[in-house]
């Protein structure tokens, strides 16, 4: 499913502008990574898509919604959205409700969803907690429960806010499985992350914030070999990146294979 | 950060200046005249002559207006409408239907909608105007132990670090089609569910915090020294004892006129 923003502009209540005339076009099955430093507006755009905020000036248009004329439960059925913290989001008594919540409030029948609950909870290596109570999974479970819990509502876009936060090198790799299954459905992922190795590898677009502003928009291979743009942003390239610069190579590698090759080709 | 967990608004202003003592005594004041005054009106006109002056003075009226109202209108709904539906024998002012608005169970909301108003305005203006550790400071330089003052404290602050949490638990479960908009039952009903994550929440952050005070020294019998200079200058000494005696010469007036 698409996503459109048109010059839109957003300002907390306390007067913090948080987004300056942001114009932005995310098309259906693309896989986003939004980058740059605290505070630049990532969360705050990131609740623009599924209507948590709404624009001060501008409009913001998921698939033929727009928006500003839709309640967030109604867009949930459109837009899944996991949370950085997961004790904000927790609230049953067992992993299995924890998971049925929202395909319930989509108005699913009950048969679909006890699938769509193994399905996720499978998905996310979780499903043989289905019984246990969330609060006696450890964190990074927490974690990757609230991830199901979002996958199981089948949304044709899905936002993840830092995923890989406080997970393991394990749970790193299984979240990277996530998104490729994701990308593989054709449905739209956007990430915010601070993981910066994690966006280069699964998110084939990146786009850097700061302040407010998109400040860059591209692939990978270009966006983390722009040194200069990344500094003034506050962002850290990837280290192959920055290694590929210090050695005087040319651009683009990001993983191990392609800095070899492009190693042994510049030799 | 710091903003989250406090209601405290930063300003220049001779309210903020003023020492958190004083403050406190007003605070406490304001209880104590909120539950002795009997007028219908005198609530009120101690609102709006006394704290909403004193917050202009703070340069923080609109959002202590804000505060106050956002906690006293939920009371305010519910106080008219059981008092002022099921008074019992009241003579009826307002019919609907069935049911009548009773002359009396109004008269009464208005009063206890006044009370709560005055009790609430006091605290939030406190709140609102001193700077946490400085209160801290303050009652620990008038000999009050340490942990008794962290749970004064822990207790201000308790509010909106509630409401923080609260508003993330919210916007967490709309993300995943919670409707919480409609009639108020519905949304009741809807939250309810909610209220566990945010007391266990809570307490998780409360024992956190704890530990973390607790590895920074927290709690060892040494005077800590302060960084906060706080002056208490002769005249506010004398305020904060005419407060106190303006409140017992109230509270002997209203005795001897019962
Ligand atoms: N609820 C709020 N009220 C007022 N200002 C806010 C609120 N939430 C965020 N801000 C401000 O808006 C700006 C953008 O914040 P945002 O949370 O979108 O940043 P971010 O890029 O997600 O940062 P982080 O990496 O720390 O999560 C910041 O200046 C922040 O202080
Ligand atoms: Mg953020």
């Amino acid at each position: 499913m698409k996503i459109q923003l048109e010059s839109v502009s957003f300002t907390y209540p306390g007067g913090v502008e948080a987004l300056r005339d942001i114009d932005l076009f995310i098309k259906s099955g693309d896989a986003v990574a939004f980058i740059g430093e605290n505070g630049a507006g990532k969360s705050t755009l990131a609740k623009q898509l599924n209507g948590l905020l709404k624009p001060s000036y501008g409009r913001v248009f998921v698939g033929d919604w727009q928006t500003s004329n839709r309640s967030v439960a109604q867009m949930a059925g459109r837009v899944g959205f996991v949370f950085q913290n997961p004790d904000e989001q927790l609230f049953a008594r067992s992993v299995r409700e924890e998971v049925a919540f929202g395909p319930r409030n989509l108005g699913r029948e009950e048969y679909t969803i006890s699938e769509d609950v193994e399905m996720a909870l499978k998905q996310v290596g979780l499903d043989r907690a289905i019984n246990r109570h969330p609060y006696d999974l450890p964190t990074p479970e927490r974690k990757l429960l609230t991830i199901a819990a979002i996958l199981a509502m089948r949304t044709p876009v899905v936002i993840l806010d830092e995923p890989t936060m406080g997970q393991d090198a394990q749970g790193i790799a299984r979240i990277g499985r996530i998104v490729s299954d994701l990308k593989a459905e054709g449905r739209t992922v956007i990430t915010i992350s601070h993981d910066i190795d994690f966006c280069a590898e699964h998110f084939p677009r990146v786009i850097v914030l700061s302040s407010g502003r998109i400040v860059a928009d591209g692939v990978p291979s270009e966006v983390y070999y722009q040194e200069s743009m990344l500094e003034n942003a506050g962002v850290i390239p990837p280290q192959i990146a920055r290694l590929s610069i210090n050695l005087g190579l040319p651009s683009g590698a990001l993983t191990d294979q392609e800095f070899i090759q492009i190693y042994k080709e510049h030799r | 950060m710091s903003a989250a967990f406090s209601l405290y608004q930063s300003r220049d202003s001779g309210l903020h200046r003023l020492n958190p003592l004083t403050k406190m005594t007003i605070a406490l004041s304001g209880v104590a005249t909120s539950l002795i005054v009997s007028g219908v009106w005198g609530n009120y006109l101690l609102f709006l002559l006394i704290l909403v002056p004193l917050s202009a003075w703070g340069q923080i009226t609109y959002s202590f207006l804000r505060a106050v109202f956002r906690v006293v209108w939920p009371f305010a709904i519910s106080i008219f409408l059981i008092q002022g539906l099921f008074w019992t024998d009241g003579t009826p002012v307002i019919d609907l239907g069935p049911l009548s608005f009773k002359a009396e169970g109004l008269l009464f909301a208005v009063i206890s909608v006044g009370r709560i108003l005055l009790l609430v305005g006091s605290f939030t203006l406190m709140t609102m105007s001193t700077r946490p550790d400085a209160l801290m400071i303050a009652l620990n330089q008038r000999g009050l132990p340490h942990t008794l003052s962290y749970v004064v404290l822990s207790a201000i602050q308790i509010v909106p670090m509630f409401q923080a949490k609260a508003n993330k638990i919210v916007e967490a479960q709309q993300s995943r089609g919670l409707e919480t908009s409609g009639n108020l039952l519905k949304r009741v009903r809807a939250l309810l569910p909610l209220v566990e994550p945010l007391l266990l929440g809570s307490i998780l952050d409360i024992e956190e915090r704890a530990i973390a005070l607790e590895a920074r020294g927290f709690g060892r019998r040494v005077k800590p020294t302060s960084l906060l200079i706080l002056k208490d200058p002769v005249w506010e000494k004398i305020l904060r004892w005419a407060i106190v005696a303006l409140v017992l010469a109230l509270l002997a007036v209203r005795i001897w006129l019962w």
